[in-house]
């Protein structure tokens, strides 16, 4: 039975609503990181449209453009404006820290986990399910448990403070889902292809380099995408292992300051912060999809 | 490339055989050693820490036996926020999966412009979770929020009572980011779990003339569950460890009102005694293993 003009028109209309209800909230903080401060604090009511859009916040976080400066210009507003401490508003140094990070931490859990996921799929040992719930369970520890003990291991190593030290936490928390993701993409190349190949001649590794690995290839980019927006979007361990590094997501919880919180400069860095991940995530969806499933699907 | 591989044999330089590329040891080797020193290290420090306790006077640990252990099991705040922690877990995780459900199920089809629509419902994932507890935080402001605004304008809650000040509603504030964040991630997998589907059966179900309400419950819920019980055993780890939200959009508050147990070991940290924060997080963690591993046995999940 085909559903009726009238079922499809319902059904189309619901769709657009549902996905315009969860885009609310992005669409509002984006409405506000351009709107002047009298916008954001009106008690009359929420404004969509009725007032005059700036660049202001951009300027500042983004340009590094000094608040101080910014008062000036606009002259006699600029009084009630600035208020709340001196700190740095200029987030340029955050942005290019967290990518460092992100960066980091994706290619270094990207090299060990497909060396590990090629293994367990293909290769038959006991315990090896035990081995994989093991891996998964390091996603268990609540993050306030590692932080911890890794402040002090990392005191002692000098590694506070450092790209390495985040580098490294973030590429354990993304192991075990990286290792399950890709996983699942090596199994769905059969077993065959690795056999023709070592018929003619081929080592295991240039099997795995040269053969099976370029076949994954959209796998292994879901989970690099996967793994840089963890990274690009983590808080808690960031903000206790690092003091002068301030990754992107630390840094706008700075700009809540015992005076004032700045929501004018906090819309517009978590907007500016969403932008990079929304593009990786649409090029590699497809795959994402498929992968996200973690193998579920066979039987 | 094989020849050199035969004299290298021949001539005495053969690796041991776990050594070699058939064998798993040098696949695993380097994410073991990663796991063994960044993940096992910790949770072992803080089993030891677990067993200690802060001596104010020498600044030292002294060994406590099961001091901290007792501590946590008769800590009234401490079974609040278990209780706490397992009534967000299990809302959230409901509200995501059934909301989960009826989104890729609307979402499913090849009609024109449905993509874009999927591609923006990936959006939330996004946004780092300290964003979208700001984010939240901004519409449930009690004087200047969108959302307080329109709550209070339908009579829902009274402006002297603001979202953020009553147990109940700063708690369903929480959950509302966090449904608004991750109901897309069980859309998502979901979806993927809708479109491999076979058709056959679903043919076979309508000329038989099954409902759709018949051909959901009978078809396509038994042909999701697997799918359904690995999307629940990541959604579950990660609800039951909640911090983020918390710390963000209540401080734990009203009070200690919203206060889940990763929350409460932070707090606890906060005041330097690392003992007792160890031990709160090893019972978020003990719970985690358990439940999962009866949860994996249970619904016959394999990796």
């Amino acid at each position: 039975m085909e559903p009726s003009r009238a079922q499809m028109i319902a059904r189309d209309l619901l769709a657009v609503l549902v996905v315009a209800i969860f885009m609310f909230p992005i669409a509002w903080w984006a409405l506000s990181s351009i709107k002047p401060y009298s916008a954001i604090f009106d008690r009359s009511g929420p404004v969509y449209i009725g007032f005059k859009p700036t660049p202001d916040n951009y300027r500042v976080t983004l340009l590094g453009v000094s608040r101080v400066d910014i008062g000036m210009e606009q002259g006699g507003e600029a009084a009630g404006v600035i208020k709340g401490g001196a700190s740095s508003y200029d987030s340029r140094q955050s942005l290019l820290a967290s990518a460092i990070i992100a960066v980091g931490s994706t290619a270094l859990t990207l090299v060990l986990a497909t060396l590990a996921a090629y293994c367990l799929s293909r290769m038959q040992f006991s315990g090896q399910q035990s081995f994989l719930f093991w891996i998964l369970s390091q996603r268990f520890m609540p993050p306030i448990a590692i932080v911890i003990p890794i402040v002090f291991m990392f005191r002692d190593l000098g590694l506070r403070d450092t790209y390495t030290g985040l580098i490294l936490v973030h590429s354990l928390i993304n192991l075990p889902l990286a290792v399950l993701l890709l996983k699942s993409f090596f199994d769905d190349v059969p077993r065959e292809v690795d056999e023709a190949a070592l018929i003619d001649g081929a080592t295991r590794w240039q099997t795995f380099g040269r053969v099976v690995l370029p076949m994954v290839k959209g796998g292994v980019a879901a989970t690099a995408v996967l793994c840089f927006i963890f990274s690009w979007t983590e808080f808690l361990l960031s903000l206790f292992l690092t003091t002068s590094i301030r990754t992107v997501p630390v840094k706008i919880s700075t700009f809540v300051t015992s005076t004032a919180t700045e929501w004018g400069y906090i819309t517009a860095l978590g907007t500016s912060a969403i932008i990079p991940s929304f593009i990786f995530i649409l090029l590699v969806q497809r795959h994402l999809v498929r992968g996200l499933t973690l193998g579920s699907l066979k039987e | 490339m094989s020849t050199a591989t035969f004299t290298r044999e021949r001539s005495g330089w053969a690796l041991p055989r776990f050594m070699t590329a058939e064998h798993p040891f040098p696949w695993l080797a380097p994410i073991t050693v990663m796991l063994l020193v960044f993940g096992i290290y910790p949770l072992a420090y803080s089993v030891w820490l677990s067993f200690h306790k802060r001596n104010v006077v020498s600044r030292q640990l002294d060994f406590a036996g099961f001091h901290q252990w007792a501590r946590a099991f008769s800590d009234t705040r401490m079974w609040d926020a278990l209780e706490t922690t397992l009534i967000y877990t299990f809302i959230a995780l409901a509200v995501q999966l059934a909301l989960g459900i009826l989104i890729a199920l609307l979402l499913d089809t090849d009609r024109k412009g449905y993509g874009i629509l999927r591609a923006l419902m990936t959006l939330p994932l996004v946004v780092p979770p300290a964003v979208t507890g700001m984010m939240f935080l901004l519409m449930q402001d009690g004087s200047f929020g969108v959302l307080s605004f329109y709550l209070y304008a339908l009579n829902l809650i009274s402006p002297a009572q603001p979202i953020l000040t009553q147990p109940v509603t700063a708690l369903l504030a929480i959950l509302l980011a966090d449904i608004w964040q991750w109901t897309p991630f069980m859309v998502l997998i979901i979806l993927a779990g809708l479109r491999a589907l076979p058709k056959e059966p679903f043919e076979a179900a309508a000329i038989d003339g099954a409902s759709g309400i018949q051909t959901f419950l009978r078809l396509t819920l038994p042909m999701l569950r697997k799918v359904i019980a690995v999307a629940v055993l990541i959604r579950g780890v990660d609800l039951f460890r909640i911090y983020d939200y918390v710390y963000i959009i209540s401080a734990g508050g009203p009070g200690t009102a919203t206060e889940t147990l990763s929350f409460y070991a932070g707090r606890i940290y906060f005041t330097g005694d690392f003992p007792y924060a160890a031990t709160l997080s090893l019972i978020v963690l003990v719970v985690l293993i358990g439940v999962s591993n009866l949860f994996v046995r249970l619904f016959k999940v394999r990796f």
